[in-house]
């Protein structure tokens, strides 16, 4: 994995450590949406809930379109993806180190005395 | 519920002694270190098990020999009941407790908290109570029944 990439991981994981911005993210994950209809299901006040947005934008885990004054937020999920992805491989590099470590207790525990080849 | 970020549990068919050393034996290490198609080579790998010390593998890739070097610092080493390391590159903490089952069945819990600068406020390491891969399953559930 190079810097680059564990950096930005870094900044999502950073990001994604407070409830809310969870929240958030999860209720993007449903559609765009403006900071008033963020706000609402999370009782925040508008200067809350941007706070919360800045975090989550400089992350890369979500954008923000120009346009009017409503700016509706976007989940960015290759950023998401990538999170999930470290999180998968990671579960993934015990289990698959566990499953050796099992096959390595099996040949310990087999019985010396005796030929195995047979 | 601890702030940690990642949770694997498994339970092995072996007396908690044998299971602890199979973790800071290179001898045993160097069967198991890799994950499928990658081996850790016995030369390479480092072990100075006490707080402060050394553990660093090299793991080797078996289709194009690619490497991929670990190195960490021993936090605690208590035979055989818990192990921890904090990776040198990314400062995640690692930390692994075994626990007698009897009957020489052991179960062994992994636990890894990734600490880097931004997650020692106090404040952001509450957010993780709410176990994060719980959370990323969730979210991988939703993004897919959305696509």
């Amino acid at each position: 994995m190079t810097a680059a990439v564990e950096e930005r991981l870094d900044a999502t994981f950073a990001a994604l450590a407070d409830p809310t911005r969870r929240a958030i993210v999860a209720r993007l994950a449903a559609g765009d949406a403006t900071v008033n209809e963020l706000a609402e299901p999370f009782r925040l006040s508008l200067p809350g809930v941007s706070k919360h947005l800045k975090v989550l934008e400089r992350s890369g885990l979500i954008s923000r379109r120009r346009q009017a004054q409503f700016r509706p937020c976007h989940l960015e999920r290759q950023a998401l993806d990538a999170a999930v992805d470290w999180i998968e491989a990671n579960r993934r590099l015990w289990s698959e180190r566990f499953d050796k470590l099992d096959d390595h207790l099996r040949t310990l525990h087999a019985p010396t005395n005796g030929d195995p080849h047979v | 519920m601890s702030d940690n970020v990642l949770h694997v549990t498994r339970v092995f068919d072996a007396p908690r002694q044998l299971v602890f050393s199979c973790m800071v034996e290179p001898e045993h290490l160097t069967h198991f270190w890799g994950p499928t198609g990658v081996s850790a080579p016995l030369d390479r790998i480092t072990v100075d098990a006490r707080a402060g010390g050394v553990f660093a593998t090299v793991m080797v890739n078996d289709a194009d020999g690619s490497t991929y070097p670990t190195s960490a610092r021993y936090l605690e080493v208590s035979s055989p009941e818990r192990l921890a390391w904090v990776e040198d590159h990314s400062g995640m903490t690692v930390t692994i407790t075994f626990t007698d089952l009897g009957d020489d069945r052991t179960q062994v819990d992994i636990e890894q908290a990734n600490v880097p600068a931004q997650m020692m406020d106090p404040a952001a390491r509450a957010g993780f109570l709410t176990s994060l891969d719980r959370f990323a399953a969730h979210l991988a559930r939703l993004t897919r029944a959305e696509r």
